[in-house]
């Protein structure tokens, strides 16, 4: 089966979304299912069991729904010349902006792996990966939403507000993926479609982020292709680690001071070192 | 005779783990529905099974020796209310063991039944949706008053119950060991390119060859990369 190339992307994905509407559907049947013997017996129980699969087959709806609006904008890609629009760009328009931002981090709430819909939203989170402090980190540290828009933006992070407002950007909202017992790391939304973030619609999204990362059976914690690992940034902070010498994590503090003193990318900082351009001994 | 709706709220938080909350594990939960049930539905007796999936070794429990002893044995020959119940996701109306129906369906299982002086039982799945994870069965003595309709739909309620407390602890279960397997292998692949940095500048090397130089140090020893890129990282290994 041809799955590499956006048609055979759009065609997975098509049958992504066909997979999760049936699980949607049969979710919907068994809630309607408990409600009809919540009315028989007067058990509150069944009402409770009926809530649990209606929370699950809103979260497969809106799973459906992303993967149907990724299989439609894999198809309508004109341009084969650049790389296939990413996954996160549905997840953005659903939230009604361009700019969103996936996340995956530790248990000390570092990133570990981000993807991003477009550039603004992927600068946005090398800020916060060079900086150290963002929505993202306190979103999965706090366990809580985050909401932040115009000046509270730049006092609530002294680096990264600054820094994320010179973007464009006048409103960010953070929210943890969070799984039965513990979090994966944050989706973060920038100029979110006014009052979406407060609303169901953002919640369901999220769910169907975490089974599209990891639960169920089209989960793919690379987002189809399009998450970044950072590899350069790792490869270059072994090679400055010889090179001062001193341990990785201070080589790798050390390539992230660089590139926010050069106003230079971080991967592309990584990228130097890596081809032997640069040395930071 | 109606129940009390305070006993059968008793019941549905013991269920839930009591007044602490604390949610039961697999064989707590299945010998708790097994105890209350008898008083709550009037009967007898009473006896669980479950298997969360089809892998699972099935678990029983009874509220007394002798339905321990007979879920025991319908577990061993496939046989009886709460295998049908389970198999089928529905339950099993009121049958009697010394009948013609129960001789012929359960052979082996409707002896052993009488023999430990239990004379019918009723059965009612532990449905999670489409299938069922177990069964709740109830075993009458010849004292005992059959099952009338509103015991029958606390029963299926109290083992709809079981199967969602169920269902929640194996989702969760298996939502802890794929997130530990993500952030393990988001560790691991950070900790392999550290490696090769390592390595590329140390031996002068292009990081593809750095890379087939841990690997090949991995295979020939036989530890895992990531245990290997560690050691590298850390200075315990040159692989000069």
């Amino acid at each position: 089966m041809e799955t590499r190339g956006p048609s055979g992307k759009a065609a997975a994905a098509r049958r992504r979304a066909a997979g999760a509407h049936r699980r949607a559907d049969r979710a919907e049947a068994l809630a309607a299912q408990q409600e009809h013997f919540a009315e028989q017996t007067g058990q509150p129980i069944h009402l409770r069991i009926a809530a649990t699969h209606r929370k699950a087959a809103a979260s497969h709806r809106s799973s459906a729904h992303l993967q149907e609006a990724y299989a439609h904008r894999l198809e309508s890609w004109q341009s084969p010349a650049g790389p296939p629009p990413p996954f996160m760009s549905v997840v953005a328009d659903a939230c009604g902006t361009g700019s969103a931002a996936l996340a995956l981090l530790g248990s000390d709430h570092s990133q570990l792996a981000v993807a991003a819909s477009d550039d603004p939203s992927r600068a946005a989170q090398d800020l916060e990966y060079v900086l150290g402090e963002g929505p993202c980190r306190d979103a999965a540290a706090g366990r809580r939403r985050i909401i932040a828009a115009g000046p509270a933006i730049e006092r609530r992070w002294p680096g990264y507000g600054p820094a994320v407002t010179a973007l464009g950007f006048g409103e960010v909202v953070a929210v943890p993926l969070e799984t039965p017992d513990g979090c994966l790391g944050s989706l973060a939304v920038f100029d979110p479609r006014p009052g979406i973030a407060r609303s169901a619609v953002f919640t369901e999204i999220t769910d169907a982020l975490v089974r599209t990362v990891l639960l169920g059976p089209d989960a793919d914690p690379e987002l189809y292709g399009s998450t970044d690992h950072r590899d350069t940034v790792h490869q270059a902070a072994g090679m400055v680690s010889v090179q001062v010498p001193c341990p990785v994590e201070d080589a790798l503090a050390l390539i992230k001071a660089k590139a926010y003193a050069d106003g230079v990318p971080v991967n592309e900082m990584a990228r130097r070192i890596v081809h032997g351009k640069l040395r930071l001994a | 005779m109606t129940t009390p709706a305070q006993q059968i709220a008793d019941v549905f938080v013991e269920l839930s783990g009591g007044t602490a909350g604390t949610p039961l594990e697999v064989p707590e939960l299945l010998a708790t529905l097994a105890r209350c049930s008898p008083g709550l539905l009037g009967v007898r007796a009473a006896g669980t099974v479950v298997a969360l999936d089809d892998r699972a070794e099935p678990q029983v429990a009874g509220s007394e020796d002798g339905a321990q002893l007979l879920k025991q044995a319908a577990l061993k020959w496939g046989e009886g209310p709460g295998t049908d119940s389970r198999r089928s996701g529905r339950p099993v109306p009121c049958i009697a063991f010394d009948g013609q129906v129960a001789r012929q369906r359960w052979p082996r299982y409707a002896p052993r039944a009488l023999e430990l002086g239990y004379t019918r039982a009723t059965a009612f799945p532990l449905r999670t949706g489409e299938r069922s994870v177990g069964a709740l069965v109830l075993l009458g003595s010849a004292a005992d008053a059959p099952v009338s309709e509103e015991k029958a739909a606390l029963a299926q309620s109290l083992a709809d119950f079981a199967a969602l407390t169920l269902m929640r602890d194996h989702e969760l279960h298996a939502s802890r060991a794929l997130s530990s397997q993500l952030e393990y292998a988001l560790n691991s692949r950070v900790i392999i390119e550290q490696a090769k940095g390592v390595l590329a500048n140390r031996h002068s090397l292009t990081v593809d060859r750095a890379f087939a130089l841990l690997r090949g140090h991995a295979r020939a020893q036989r530890r895992l990369l990531s245990d290997v890129a560690h050691d590298v990282v850390e200075g315990r290994l040159d692989l000069g």
